[in-house]
């Protein structure tokens, strides 16, 4: 008899407790939600800006995380809301769900980085058409039928690539001057594709206006496959810098880190072995244990942050570009090299600068077509 | 005696409540800790499971794959097996029902079926085979099962980025025809869009029919004993291989309908390189639903409101994502011991009743 009382007694203590902390809440239902977080001299706009990740997050020092500090400046120049959300995986249920809770949350403006939320933003933006969507490096796509839509809600960015690749492959000519380079990428998509006929012409465009003697072997450029296996990176840069290349434009994700490592422990006996980076600037991963030279040659940089930022912006001037496809390129800043490379030289530096004005105003083109390398194997 | 007897039908669910509630208070300190209203957090990660129509759907949507999970260990524990291996047989039969659905072109009536058929076999296959390591050569479950996870991992890698990719996306195969997937244009408008499909009620299913082979028939008593002593069902004239792969097949089976219905019912394409966390979850499913095939649906559309509220929460309150994932694993974390939970009411029940007996000694005493 006494247990069952205790039983009772027990379930009675939970439910008052329950009942307890529902009236709780009660008391005081203003307080729900929004805890802005606004830079006190800045004037506070009500936007609130979704960044909607996947497995990675915004630490991932590369693409999200840039992305994620262009949102960080809107909030702090123009004082909109910010916040980010992680599905639970990159499945495009699982991104549905997350950009539901984001929009119920009251966000207006949803920020999608990364081709694999193509089809969970071609869903969102018809399910909800009243919140804008951004999606970057990527357009609403739609695998049934393949094909892209973009909503008059929805502004979709994507980057002349070739032209951060051309200014990567020149400056680093210039620098080094004589010798081989090689490239190590990842999975055959048109976005690398672009780095790389623009790496090439930079090259080229040195090799004939600058007396460098840069050869280029078109089976010194290879698609490891895959961007997460360092080993297969390192693998294939060892084999690369064992046949005489000087430099690899490593644009791989972690596949790339194999050829930093590479890169390092030659450059630590002795070796001239370069590497460059892609996306957010990689000077610090190929910085040797003396912690003050590094293989890294230079960075295509990629803003994926300056271009949320941008949108922003613009919709808060009243230009909100829906509906358009943005493509992105140096003349916008959205592809450059890092502003210090403590590897070139003044002289090297001065010149990409000034080829990074050419390409921006317009005066120098460079091609969207793959070049052949023949004549300068 | 008739008494205990009442208290130990709702000792169960008490101790399952309890690890819930620890998990919770535990949780609550560390929001505190980061500066918010513990409150506050609960009951958006509620309101995100089950608000509005569509969240609710969403949310046994979330459930359908932890219940076979869920279901798949608890049937593995019932028969003194550890099926720590439920992912690979997922992922194995996710593949062979997305290759299926991919590569037949038949009318949905047969496609379906065929989908659903597909992976159950795949998952009776690949768990039978550990259960005949077992009985074969003595591999135990544990370490096979761990092994197959990322033989399946890779075969699913290899095997999509082969012959399944997908155009644009490469990390993933070609997205299934809706005929094949277990999603219903009419579940879909009545639920309000959610993610919900027919997987649910496949789910209820076998938590019939997995309840009925171990109450009720012949088989499941026979795995039942086998699960309890080895020597003595051995004795008892049971054959204790064949139970173990008969028994390891089932769980497979269990494992590959969540297979089925998370890659052609939640999703509808298989993702390379990843591996379904609910493989892993099903295992504190199972715990925290007392490892009773009834238990298992109610611990899992637990697991589902966190999973589904998580978002929720995260976007209404300024918290790291990381905090609301730490509080999940938490709860999971007690829900998984909540053995040992049990084992301290026990304890307290036996304080109880030492004292109990104490005092009548006292008043008896007193009365003499």
């Amino acid at each position: 008899m006494k247990m069952k009382k205790w039983v009772s007694l027990l379930l009675t203590g939970c439910m008052l407790a329950v009942c307890l902390a529902g009236c709780a809440k009660e008391e005081q239902p203003g307080n729900s939600g929004s805890q802005g977080e606004n830079n006190g001299d800045t004037p506070a706009v009500s936007l609130k800006v979704g960044l909607c990740c996947g497995t990675s997050s915004i630490d991932d020092k590369s693409f999200i995380q840039s992305a994620w500090e262009g949102l960080q400046k809107a909030q702090a120049d123009m004082g909109v809301e910010i916040g980010y959300l992680q599905s639970s995986d990159d499945s495009t249920t699982a991104t549905l769900e997350a950009v539901a809770d984001l929009v119920d949350a009251g966000y207006q403006m949803i920020v999608m980085p990364g081709f694999s939320f193509q089809q969970a933003a071609y869903d969102a933006q018809s399910l909800y058409p009243e919140v804008m969507f951004v999606t970057i490096d990527t357009a609403p796509w739609n695998s049934g039928d393949d094909t892209y839509t973009i909503a008059e809600n929805t502004v979709a960015i994507d980057y002349d690539a070739e032209q951060g690749g051309f200014l990567a492959g020149f400056g680093s000519a210039l620098e080094v001057k004589e010798g081989e380079f090689g490239g190590l990428f990842g999975v055959e998509t048109d976005h690398t594709k672009l780095f790389i006929t623009g790496f090439k012409q930079g090259v080229i465009y040195a090799n004939e206006n600058y007396n460098t003697n840069i050869r280029l072997n078109a089976d010194n450029f290879v698609w490891s496959g895959t961007y997460s296996d360092a080993a297969l990176g390192q693998q294939i840069a060892a084999q690369m810098y064992e046949n005489g290349t000087n430099l690899i434009y490593a644009a791989a994700g972690s596949t790339s880190l194999g050829a930093f490592n590479e890169a390092k422990s030659r450059a630590e006996n002795g070796e001239k072995v370069w590497v460059v980076g892609c996306d957010s600037d990689q000077y610090a991963d190929g910085l040797l244990s003396d912690g003050k030279s590094s293989v890294t040659m230079t960075t295509t940089m990629k803003q994926v942050g300056n271009s949320a930022y941008y949108v922003i912006e613009e919709y808060l001037k009243g230009q909100y570009p829906g509906g358009q496809y943005l493509v992105l390129n140096v003349s916008t800043g959205a592809l450059s090299c890092p502003e210090v490379n403590p590897n070139f030289s003044s002289e090297t530096q001065a010149l990409v600068d000034e080829m990074t004005e050419k390409i921006a105003s317009g005066d120098y083109v460079v091609s969207k077509e793959m070049v052949d390398v023949s004549a300068w194997n | 005696m008739g008494k205990k007897l009442n208290i130990s039908r709702f000792r169960p669910l008490l101790v399952s409540v309890l690890s819930i509630l620890f998990g919770f208070a535990a949780g609550s300190l560390l929001l505190l800790a980061s500066g918010v209203d513990p409150m506050e957090c609960y009951l958006y990660l509620f309101r995100g499971g089950i608000s509005t129509t569509t969240r609710i759907f969403n949310t046994l949507a979330n459930a359908i794959p932890l219940i076979f999970t869920g279901l798949s260990i608890t049937f593995a524990y019932k028969t003194g097996l550890f099926n720590i291996g439920a992912t690979g047989q997922m992922m194995i039969a996710g593949l062979a029902s997305v290759i299926t659905a991919l590569s037949l072109p038949a009318p949905r009536v047969i496609l379906l079926p065929a989908v659903v058929l597909s992976g159950l076999l795949a998952g009776v296959l690949w768990g039978g085979f550990q259960g005949f390591l077992k009985s074969r050569f003595n591999v135990n479950e544990v370490v096979s099962g761990i092994m197959m996870n990322w033989i399946a991992h890779w075969m699913v890698y290899y095997i999509v980025s082969d012959a399944f990719q997908s155009a644009t996306m490469v990390t993933e195969s070609r997205t299934i025809p809706d005929e094949a997937s277990l999603r219903a244009s009419w579940l879909y408008q009545l639920t309000g869009s959610s993610s919900f499909n027919y997987g649910f009620f496949l789910a209820l299913a076998a938590v019939v029919v997995i309840h009925f082979i171990l109450k009720h028939t012949v088989t499941g008593y026979h795995m039942k004993a086998v699960g309890l002593s080895p020597e003595a069902a051995e004795y008892g004239g049971i054959h204790v291989k064949k139970n173990t792969i008969l028994s390891m097949a089932i769980a497979g089976a269990l494992a590959g309908l969540a297979g089925v219905s998370y890659y052609c019912g939640y999703s509808s394409s298989i993702r390379i390189g990843v591996q379904p966390s609910q493989g892993f979850d099903g295992i504190a499913v199972a715990l925290l639903g007392n490892l009773s095939p009834v238990g298992v649906i109610f611990a899992a559309a637990f697991f589902a409101v966190l999973q589904a509220g998580k978002g929720y929460m995260n976007a209404m309150v300024h918290v790291a994502p990381e905090i609301a994932d730490t509080i999940l694993s938490i709860i999971i974390y007690f829900a998984a011991i909540s053995k040992l939970v049990d084992l301290y009411f026990d304890r307290f029940f036996a304080w109880l009743h030492g004292r109990k007996k104490r005092t009548d000694a006292v008043k008896g005493a007193e009365q003499e």
